[in-house]
């Protein structure tokens, strides 16, 4: 039993470790490059090792496009719209699931769905026409109001409601509780694991956003990190690869704070116990 | 005694008085203009630091705010939504191919009209500069980042193969056999390489004094037929097809993408925008030469085209006399020579105006940067014509990605350089038919 | 199967937030950008011509559309099925009960922190013909020097790897989040010797997971004919020679970059009407097999 604990250990940590530096690979890549000056960069062959410019990037990004205001704003947004996500999907997967038929449930399901469906370079327009006439430019509910809704957060809470026994919500009811008090006391602490995933997902989703945040917005104070990150790549000029590597790699700290954080979450054991 | 005081009572009040006529003035909060660009990297810090700060410190009555918005492309599409909702930038930077949607926009006050005789030296401006913004003797647009093509070569590398690292090709020919010689002695693993492999297109054309579409070029109307799939352009690329065959060129993309393969030293010549030159200078571990763009041999003599982007100016509602000066001093300030001739040695891009242009030479800047000044000294050279001054078209960019497309087709062997470029003739007169539709 | 709350006006309370802001900040815009496809319109004027279905009747008969219709189907296929294949494999094997397994699962994670510009970015330098570091290891490995900016086919399978690996953290996410409804005895059942693994799998934990699945079915077809234009548009910009030329990246191409609203907007209701009626699909045939305990 030991012996075969043993391999069988051995075989999930290697073949993990190959799936994940295939993974990885190109991130430690966008790192090797952040620590070179801006020569080495172009060398042939290319060279593997890291080399010593990593603060002197770092630095030149920083002040360049000012890093820290940068962080700042996306991480409020990213916050903010995560949280909203949660919120309104779980709300939302809840009606679906546990109040039978009900006229426009289907359409709504659908009008939640196809969020996903409509681009926004088609509606670019149209929106920032809106936003002006909420007088909603260059703030932050334009930033983070619209992304509030989420068919991602709807359809994924739909599917593990689906999976919850009907007994659960029959003795809630038994105990009079209302449904309010069952999504409350219930329902949600067995969502944990995934809550936490959505919330990561959707918080990396909102940092990574570009588009909408470059054209709704006018200064450079409401500035996010991705138009920051742009803004290193020189047009027209050759590249400096070093440092606005030096800046990709701080805007992916807060993520990955985010990941480390969270990713026991999605792993930690869940008991249905009571009656099963 | 009386006589002191009362001289130094005067003296008091009238500075008193002219303190309080002044102060007011002084204590007025600048006029702001904004200035939507989309000069990212190094040009992020000359454009704010440098020229928007020198001209807020030259008037402190105006303050020019620079935003960066984006690519050029994100930069229409954002001027095109404020101007929709209402309150568009003061200036936006727009590239040189949405000079005519920029034309057709409605949307823009033509400098021309803004700016009175006199008030800016354009007689100082060099000519191709100025002629590419100018339609019908009008100029619409300010020039600011202005830029052609040139060639590249890795000094070093032509020593190796025996060539004379002083001589760039000056012909197609030349390429091919100084291209062969690189080759075969191993100085690099190919000859050549390009970026904006349309506007390479457009180049061959122009420095052949051939037009690329009717109507002039487009300036004596829209051009409504492109005429890129006649036979010069098809012997153009047909002849690049020749040298990817014989691996003499290593196509490495759009853009700015095949730069890498030159400065790693795989690829020995690199066609490409002299905007790139204080770059790809600083960043290659090998002496660099530049030439004048080769030419296919035979053909009338032309001059290469200007590119890069240009400042325009909106129209808005309420828009103030103050403001509409502050504009007027803004183009004032980038055209004196000092501030040009700066933003040429930060950046690479043409120094506008002749002045500049002797400042940089009796500061002996061009004696030390030779390479810089190739790009300069291409364009003084060949006819000023319409098909020298740079070809206007509706669509321009999905017409560049159209002949981007069919130039990729015949490299790699998918369609005859002629199918290429008539298919690619054929879609492009499609959007063009439509552009004039709309724009009727 | 669910039990039932008898509340009639809560489950409407419950989804006017989002069905709220739906309508007001996507739908309503939407609208308004996608009855521009039954016109030819100037942007800066937002007049034109009525041109009825001559949009689509455009779109619909020409060579580069149907070109870049099938270039999009099997891009989307092969991301879906590379992308939840291997996020599978690895979910399955980062959550078996065995210690140190979480560096590995932050680590598989890690590149959905990248935005798709700058994940683009680094796999262009990546495959950079002349210099990117793969490129080299694949000549020095085999003597051949693949040009993905020449050859079609290796460019697309370029942009379908890096579509995939960015969707990798997603799908794992999810994955493991579905694997712990799946009872710890059956998640050790990889010490069991080979067969007896697969049966275990297939017959136990594939039809649990099977709601998780599904989701993941979806977003990623979502996510495959979509969200993958910031990607297309860094690494070939649908080049070489269309070979990577997508729907949705034409779609951003003329809607966004050229302006052309009224073909823009055409090409947007299309992949709408062809992605719907695919998710309708997914619903019917993949939904009715999904075992929800």
């Amino acid at each position: 039993m030991a012996r075969s604990g043993l391999a069988h250990a051995v075989m999930v940590h290697a073949l993990l470790a190959l799936g994940t530096a295939v993974a990885v690979l190109p991130i430690l890549y966008a790192l090797q490059i952040s620590t070179l000056g801006f020569q080495d960069v172009f060398v042939f062959p290319p060279r593997i090792m890291p080399g010593g410019a990593f603060l002197d990037n770092l630095t030149r990004a920083w002040e360049k496009v000012g890093l820290g205001r940068l962080l700042a704003n996306s991480l409020a947004i990213s916050l903010a719209v995560a949280l909203g996500k949660i919120v309104l999907s779980v709300m939302a997967a809840f009606a679906f699931t546990y109040f039978g038929r009900f006229r426009g449930k289907g359409f709504f399901f659908v009008l939640i769905l196809i969020t996903h469906m409509l681009p926004l370079p088609v509606r670019i327009v149209p929106s920032y026409q809106l936003m002006q006439s909420f007088d909603w430019i260059n703030s932050y509910q334009a930033l983070t109001v619209p992304f509030f809704a989420s068919a991602t957060g709807t359809l994924l809470f739909r599917q593990f409601f689906l999976t919850m026994p009907p007994g659960l919500s029959e003795a809630a009811r038994i105990d009079g509780a209302g449904p309010l008090r069952f999504l409350f006391r219930i329902l949600l602490p067995l969502s944990a694991n995934n809550l936490a995933a959505l919330f990561m997902v959707e918080f990396l989703y909102m940092w990574n956003e570009y588009l909408w945040p470059l054209i709704i917005t006018n200064s450079d104070d409401m500035r996010v990190i991705q138009v920051g990150i742009k803004m290193l790549v020189a047009t027209d000029a050759q590249a400096e690869w070093n440092v606005i590597m030096a800046g990709v790699v701080v805007a992916m700290l807060p993520p990955l704070a985010v990941l480390v954080l969270l990713q026991r979450s999605f792993v930690r054991s869940i008991s249905l116990g009571q009656e099963k | 005694m009386s006589h002191g005081h009362g001289t130094y009572t005067r003296i008091v009040v009238a500075i008193t008085i002219l303190l309080a006529t002044v102060t007011p003035v002084l204590a007025q909060p600048p006029v702001k203009i904004t200035l939507w660009h989309a000069m990212g990297g190094a040009r992020y810090d000359a454009i704010t630091k440098d020229i928007a700060a020198g001209f807020n410190k030259a008037n402190p009555s105006y303050a020019v705010e620079p935003l960066f918005t984006g690519s050029y492309a994100e930069t229409v599409t954002k001027a095109i939504a404020a101007i929709r909702a209402g309150n568009p930038p003061h200036i936006v930077q727009v590239f040189e191919v949405g000079t005519q949607t920029m034309l057709d926009s409605g949307a823009i006050v033509p400098v021309t009209e803004m700016v009175k005789p006199g008030e800016i030296a354009f007689d100082d401006y060099i000519a191709p500069i100025l002629n590419y913004y100018k339609v019908g003797g009008k100029l619409y647009s300010m020039p600011f980042n202005s830029s052609t093509a040139i060639i590249y070569y890795n000094k070093d590398a032509f020593q190796k193969a025996g060539l004379d690292p002083g001589k760039p090709p000056a012909s197609f020919k030349d390429v091919e056999e100084m291209g062969r010689k690189l080759v075969a002695s191993g100085a690099a693993r190919a000859a050549i390489t390009f970026g904006w492999p349309s506007w390479m297109l457009e180049q061959s054309h122009a420095l052949a004094n051939r037009l690329y579409a009717d109507h002039d070029n487009g300036r004596n109307g829209r051009a409504t037929r492109v005429l890129f799939n006649e036979a010069f352009g098809v012997e153009v690329l047909t002849r690049w097809k020749r040298w990817a065959d014989e691996k003499l060129l290593a196509y490495g993309g759009r853009e700015y993408a095949p730069n890498k393969a030159f400065l790693s030293g795989e690829v020995a010549m690199l066609m490409q925008s002299t905007s790139q030159v204080t770059t790809i200078e600083k960043a290659a571990k090998f002496p660099v030469g530049t030439g004048f763009l080769p030419r296919i041999e035979g053909q009338p003599a032309g001059k290469a085209v200007i590119g890069g982007a240009s400042f325009w100016v909106l129209k808005g509602k309420g828009r103030t006399p103050q403001e509409i000066d502050a504009v007027v001093k803004f183009f004032k300030f980038i055209a004196e020579p000092q501030e040009t001739a700066k933003w040429h040695q930060e950046t690479g891009y043409f120094p506008a105006t002749r002045t500049a242009v002797a400042l940089l030479t009796t500061q002996g800047w061009f004696a030390k940067h030779p390479n810089h000044e190739t790009a300069f000294k291409q364009i003084q050279e060949g006819p000023d014509t319409p098909a020298t001054r740079g070809v206007l078209l509706g669509n321009f960019v999905q017409i560049r990605n159209i002949t981007d497309t069919a130039i990729e087709k015949a490299l790699s062997g998918k369609l005859s350089p002629k199918a290429a470029l008539d298919e690619a003739a054929g879609e492009a007169n499609k959007l063009l038919d439509e552009y004039n539709r709309i724009n009727k | 199967m669910e039990g039932r709350f008898p509340n009639r006006v809560l489950p409407y309370l419950l989804l006017l937030p989002s069905v709220g802001v739906v309508l007001v900040f996507l739908v309503v815009p939407s609208i308004q950008a996608l009855r521009l496809s039954l016109f030819e319109v100037s942007p800066f004027t937002g007049r034109g011509t009525f041109v009825g279905l001559g949009n689509f009747r455009e779109l619909l008969a020409s060579d580069v559309y149907h070109h870049s219709l099938s270039v999009t189907l099997v891009f989307a296929t092969a991301v879906v099925a590379a992308g939840m294949s291997v996020a599978l494999g690895l979910a399955v094997l980062a959550s078996q009960p065995l210690r140190g397994l979480a560096m590995y699962r932050v680590a598989i994670l890690w590149p959905y922190a990248l935005s798709p510009a700058v994940a683009g970015t680094i796999w262009a330098l990546l495959f950079d013909p002349s210099t990117g570091p793969v490129t080299v290891a694949i000549r020095t490995l085999t003597g051949s020097s693949p040009n993905w900016m020449m050859d079609g086919g290796y460019a697309l399978a370029v942009t379908v790897l890096a579509a995939a690996w960015k969707m990798l953290g997603f799908n794992v996410v999810f994955f493991l989040a579905g694997l712990q409804a799946v009872p710890a005895e059956y998640r050790e059942a990889a010490q069991v010797d080979g067969a007896g693994a697969v049966r275990v799998f297939w017959r136990i934990t594939f039809p649990i997971l099977s709601p998780v699945t599904f989701f993941l079915f979806v977003m990623n077809s979502l996510y495959a004919f979509f969200e993958v234009f910031g990607l297309i548009d860094v690494m070939t910009q649908g080049g070489p020679g269309g070979a990577t030329d997508l729907l949705i990246y034409r779609l951003y191409q003329d809607a966004f970059v050229s302006a052309r609203w009224g073909i823009g907007s055409a090409q947007s209701i299309l992949l709408f009407v062809m992605v719907g009626a695919l998710t309708v699909l997914q619903f019917r045939f993949a939904g009715r097999r999904v075992f929800y305990g």
